[in-house]
């Protein structure tokens, strides 16, 4: 006891005036040296970049390890609100591309300003993909802001065959047409080497999301970069959205995660989660 | 706003050792015992209002004040919260108090400490009052030592410490004094109070404050952690013989998140462990666009101001240190932050500054409103 006490002099005001920061005392190591539970939290580490403090429940469940795959945030239609959830889903597969960087001017009274337009698109190369727009004042803080909106807008792509169930899923399951602004891109299954059939912006996202062939059709003014991306993108996010005959079966409800994993069972939904099973679609 | 633009972060700090160790008010934590600064508390502010359980206490934060019109030292703000999960998801399952010490001219100690210290002390063991008497004779002016080396004399040594302790209250700069009967005191307190193991608390740890520096250089760095392949930095544009319509400017877009929590993780990923936000008078960083209408003091009617805010790492830590413990902790906790507005003018109850003494503390609630994740 008297160790404690004669260590915990260093409590006090120190007779300094002032807020918050200032009002702190001295000694704050002095109390409590306990490494107990786990992992010191220490929180003047040097690599604070790495380390990700979770800020969302479901952040800090996928740092737990709770849950291990995208297909269980689809399921649920989850909203991903941090970009390091899908790093540490998709791990090192997940790869990312410039597409362009475009100026985007603003007339001031001194001059123009100009500031960069970057689209970036992220995918691991079998069946997620992600884009993301983000405007800046430099090129670098453009690219990686774009990076982190991308791996935020991750969607799973669905892949199914042109003819005979051979292999594995290489095309677009069906005929699908997406919209943004004036553009519209309409994407028709392909059999296997046929390729990509689509302009140089479109077909990137299209390699990134996993897709081997494929054929393809655009409309409306597609020299706008963006509204032509996007078109593409917002057609593959319905790839998953259209009822085949694969998804006649009655659906399995399951539980939701956040359910799952408290410890407190919480009182009976009110209303039925209607899930589709994303996980069996694929072959 | 507030003349204080600076913001000052709570980042964590060491764990207690144990998490029913007390501390005085003076001290930043979370979770653990509340160190109450005056132990008269309206015991119906213990209690939530909407389900009337038990509130578990979060955080305490000694928030001292020193401005042109008016200077607090004795004031440490409070958060409690509700562990039921329909309370604690609305703001009614918070609450946060002030509490602070009219000024009378009168330092620190409190006489109640005073009161406790002959009468606690004598039970104490030998090794401890012979440091006490060292430092005691050092700090008392022309004290005569009553027993020898070997042989304590307890009634002169009571005699004499409170003689010290009361030394102490009238100095104004004497830190030594202070801290020696603060920490007297809490000796007493710490032996004579029985380990109340039996209250439910939050697992402990300490905060310590770090102020927050400008973005601009800070999201530099830490951008510098995402690759960037040198060689498409900049694709050609020689083989594109495209000729791409002018961009206009586009705000961040993110499937699940809107552009006000976009930036809300910008500032978080820039200091990712800070658990409280502290700015006097700033501006709140906000996770949604809606945050509810502080209004008015209850007490003396002037505008409310933001003071601080709890952040999720708090809430991400005190979930960590319970997975492996039985403390109990709030799993089903999912606030995205809590912002704590108090009174501008840092009032006082009239009614208790008649009182003579240092001992009008006032206990007063402020107004606290929660941000949810919103799914």
């Amino acid at each position: 006891m008297a160790e404690r006490g004669g260590e915990r002099g260093g409590f006090g005001r120190g007779g300094e005036r002032g807020g918050f920061g200032r009002g702190f005392g001295r000694g704050r190591g002095d109390r409590g040296r306990g490494d107990r539970r786990g992992g010191r939290r220490g929180g003047r580490n040097r690599d604070e970049e790495e380390k990700w403090v979770p800020v969302t429940k479901l952040g800090r469940l996928v740092k737990e390890g709770k849950i291990r795959s995208l297909e269980q945030i689809y399921l649920h239609s989850l909203p991903v609100k941090e970009h390091q959830i899908v790093e540490t889903l998709l791990g090192p597969q997940l790869k990312d591309e410039v597409m362009k960087i475009m100026p985007v001017q603003k007339q001031t009274r001194a001059g123009q300003r100009t500031r960069f337009k970057a689209f970036v698109v992220v995918g691991d190369g079998n069946g997620h993909v992600g884009l993301g727009v983000k405007c800046s004042k430099e090129v670098a803080t453009a690219i990686r802001g774009a990076i982190i909106l991308a791996k935020l807008s991750v969607i799973p792509v669905r892949r199914g065959y042109w003819g005979n169930k051979i292999g594995k899923p290489h095309t677009v399951p069906c005929k699908v047409t997406g919209k943004c602004g004036s553009v519209t891109v309409r994407m028709v299954p392909a059999p296997r080497g046929a390729g990509i059939v689509a302009a140089r912006v479109p077909k990137k996202v299209l390699q990134f999301a996993g897709i081997e062939d494929v054929f393809t059709s655009s409309r409306g003014s597609t020299k706008t970069l963006g509204n032509f991306v996007k078109a593409t993108f917002d057609c593959l996010m319905k790839t998953y959205g259209f009822l085949t005959p694969d998804f006649w079966r009655e659906t399995r409800f399951s539980k939701s995660p956040f359910q799952e994993f408290t410890d407190l069972l919480a009182k009976p939904i009110s209303k039925v989660i209607i899930t589709e099973d994303v996980e069996r679609t694929d072959v | 706003m507030g003349k204080m633009g600076k913001v000052t972060l709570g980042m964590p700090g060491p764990w207690a050792e144990d998490d029913h160790e007390a501390a005085d008010h003076y001290t930043t934590k979370v979770g653990g015992v509340p160190d109450w600064a005056t132990p008269d508390i309206n015991p119906d502010l213990l209690k939530c209002s909407s389900c009337g359980g038990r509130f578990y206490f979060v955080a305490q934060v000694y928030a001292p004040i020193s401005s042109s019109n008016v200077e607090v030292e004795e004031r440490t703000l409070y958060v409690l919260g509700c562990p039921v999960p329909k309370c604690a998801n609305q703001s009614d399952g918070w609450r946060v108090l002030r509490v602070q010490k009219y000024r009378s001219g009168h330092q620190s100690s409190d006489s109640r400490q005073e009161e406790k210290l002959p009468a606690e002390c004598s039970t104490s063991t030998s090794s401890v009052n012979n440091w006490w008497e060292t430092d005691v004779w050092m700090q008392g002016s022309g004290k005569q030592s009553e027993g020898g080396d070997d042989d304590v004399d307890l009634k002169a040594l009571s005699q004499a410490i409170l003689e010290a302790a009361s030394q102490a209250s009238c100095a104004k700069k004497q830190n030594e004094s202070i801290m020696c009967s603060a920490v007297a005191a809490k000796d007493c307190e710490m032996k004579s109070k029985v380990k109340d193991s039996s209250i439910a608390v939050l697992p402990c740890f300490y905060i310590y404050n770090e102020e927050e520096r400008s973005l601009h250089g800070a999201i530099e760095k830490q951008y510098s952690s995402l690759s960037i392949k040198d060689d498409q930095n900049l694709p050609a544009d020689s083989a594109d013989d495209e000729n791409w319509e002018a961009e206009s400017y586009e705000y961040d877009k993110a499937l699940g998140a809107d552009r006000s929590y976009l930036k809300f993780k910008k500032r978080m990923d820039v200091y990712p462990e800070q658990c409280i936000r502290y700015s006097l008078g700033g501006k709140p960083l906000l996770a949604a666009n809606d945050v509810g209408e502080p209004g008015n003091c209850g007490l003396c009617g002037a505008q409310r101001h933001f003071e601080m805010q709890l952040m999720p790492p708090l809430l991400y830590y005190l979930q960590q240190a319970a997975n492996g413990q039985t403390t109990y902790s709030p799993q089903d906790w999912s606030w995205l932050t809590l912002i704590i507005y108090t009174c501008s003018k840092n009032c006082f109850d009239g009614s208790v500054k008649g009182k003579s003494g240092d001992s009008c503390w006032t206990v007063f609630e402020e107004y606290i409103s929660i941000q949810n994740e919103g799914v």
